[in-house]
């Protein structure tokens, strides 16, 4: 179908066309998973396709009331049997979705905590991977880098004595927009990153300083403060250094790790100087 | 398709394209082969582009525009190495090197973003390291509290004159008929605050005859920066008033400096 057009068309685009001709034609059991396949992450069911033989009992015309009142029963056992018939065309392709809607709600905090437990080991704390940033956190989530931000505006907003919501707007400002910026830095230095694994990178990197905030606000003595910030700093950037640095050309390493080093050091600073 | 507009048959007729439309192809071909192509991710030489290359002038910058939310229409204005930003670095605290020859080609806009960011941050932080002895030094007993609005008005005041001050200035140049450059600006004015940076470390010391010392001569120094660029910028005509005016501007921000964060 590519050939009858005049245009000829860009080298990459025909390999893209003949890859997507391939999935159409060869059907969706042969499609591999992009990565390793994660915990499945919650998916809505997809329900509307009208080509999709449904196991769903056609509401009779005759018997609206009682269909409505059928419906919301009979929903739930049939819609595991429609996905596995929709198993095909499910949006991830991963299989079977789990039914992570209907799953109780501890087994889905369950889930998350430990997708935040795991992403922590493997950016926080010495581990193999971390030559390989790309592969290290593939399986990014923002949730972690939400609870580290707000766990530490929460924790320097109480050790304040004055202006405490404004001290909490400060810090949580700066995180939140640091993080997008150095993203951009990144970016705009032509360095390959993936946006939001960045930002929850940045965000993970955090829990060092999380940690040093805590135990400032527990101890009060400047001197212990200012050890504790700063060996909490120095383990923050040892955390975010190996993936900043790789994505950059590395005669431009020192402009992207400049800004990182930058934003923690000012919030280790803001550690210090609240009492 | 595209080799057929220069073959169209008009060039005879007044006010016709095709000219401008093959030399615009030229640039585009040469700019095709070594930018970002948005068709091949990752982008060629992983990124990567040797500085002073295609991107010469404002007109090629502006043949490369995309549209305001993608990052490939900005970063042209990245396109430095470690070495190079810290050239100008050291070019800007003495006012004698010739700054506006080193980014004429390459105007950049990490400098300007950086570093009014870390004066951002170095004003509040320092300001309140600053009160913090002054008042330890003659009230003891009475509790110090961390000020924390001093980061709220370092943002305003810094990131509001390196933004406002070479655009006004743009305008200001435009009218008198001077070819301006707004880029070139911005870099220069942001390139400039750098002087006080390191002076804002020194301004810590709680002695207020030092103080007024330190911050007469970085002012000094940087309005001195950013008058002998901008005359150098006007070559031409002579407009010695918005000359004199940058230069006052320049000193009323070091002067609104020491007066507002180091009291």
């Amino acid at each position: 179908m590519s050939h009858g057009d005049t245009i000829p068309l860009h080298p990459s685009s025909q390999s893209d066309i003949d890859e997507i001709e391939n999935l159409i034609n060869a059907g969706p059991a042969t499609v591999l998973p992009a990565h390793p396949p994660s915990p499945q992450r919650a998916s809505i069911p997809v329900s509307s396709s009208p080509f999709i033989p449904s196991n769903l009992p056609p509401p009779p015309p005759s018997a609206p009331a009682a269909a409505f009142q059928k419906a919301p029963t009979s929903t739930p056992p049939s819609v595991p049997a429609a996905e596995s018939s929709r198993r095909g065309i499910a949006a991830d392709g991963f299989g079977s979705p789990p039914n992570t809607l209907t799953e109780p709600v501890w087994d889905t905090v369950r889930r998350d905590l430990s997708r935040i437990v795991s992403n922590l080991k493997l950016v926080v704390f010495p581990n193999p991977f971390r030559e390989d940033p790309g592969k290290a956190l593939r399986d990014w989530d923002l949730w972690g880098p939400f609870f580290f931000i707000v766990f530490l505006g929460l924790t320097l907003s109480w050790s304040a004595s004055v202006k405490k919501s404004e001290v909490f707007a400060v810090a949580f400002a700066v995180l939140a927009a640091g993080a997008i910026i150095l993203t951009l830095n990144v970016l705009l230095l032509g360095g390959h990153i993936i946006f939001f694994q960045s930002l929850s990178l940045l965000g993970y990197c955090l829990f060092p300083l999380d940690l040093g905030a805590l135990i400032c606000m527990l101890k009060d003595n400047v001197i212990i403060k200012i050890i504790v910030v700063s060996i909490t700093l120095a383990w923050s950037s040892w955390a975010a250094y190996p993936f900043m640095s790789a994505a950059v050309n590395p005669k431009r390493k020192a402009l992207a790790l400049y800004p990182v080093f930058l934003m923690y050091i000012s919030v280790g600073f803001l550690i210090i100087a609240i009492d | 398709m595209e080799e057929g507009y220069t073959s169209l048959p008009t060039s005879h007729l007044l006010g016709s394209v095709p000219a401008a439309v093959a030399e615009e192809k030229a640039k585009g071909a040469a700019s095709e082969s070594s930018s970002a192509n948005l068709q091949i991710f990752p982008p060629a030489n992983g990124g990567y582009q040797a500085p002073g290359s295609p991107y010469g002038g404002d007109d090629q910058a502006t043949s490369s525009w995309k549209g305001v939310c993608s990052i490939s229409s900005y970063t042209p204005y990245f396109n430095v190495d470690t070495d190079i930003v810290v050239g100008r670095l050291i070019s800007s605290v003495y006012p004698m090197n010739d700054f506006t020859g080193k980014i004429d080609g390459n105007p950049d806009l990490y400098g300007p973003i950086w570093i009014s960011t870390t004066l951002v941050f170095m004003l509040a932080a320092l300001g309140n390291c600053a009160t913090y002895l002054m008042h330890k030094r003659n009230e003891p007993d009475i509790a110090w509290a961390f000020d924390v609005t001093y980061v709220n008005w370092a943002a305003c005041i810094i990131y509001g004159y390196a933004l406002a001050v070479p655009v006004a200035f743009y305008f200001l140049l435009r009218y008198f008929g001077c070819n301006a450059s707004l880029i070139r600006l911005w870099c220069m004015w942001g390139y400039s605050l750098f002087i006080f940076v390191p002076s804002s470390l020194l301004l810590i010391a709680p002695v207020e005859i030092f103080r007024w010392i330190i911050i007469i001569l970085a002012g000094a120094a940087s309005s001195w920066f950013v008058a002998l660029n901008l005359k150098s910028y006007t070559e031409g005509s002579d407009l010695m008033v918005l000359i004199v005016s940058a230069l006052l501007l320049q000193i009323v921000l070091a002067l609104f400096i020491k007066i507002f964060f180091f009291a």
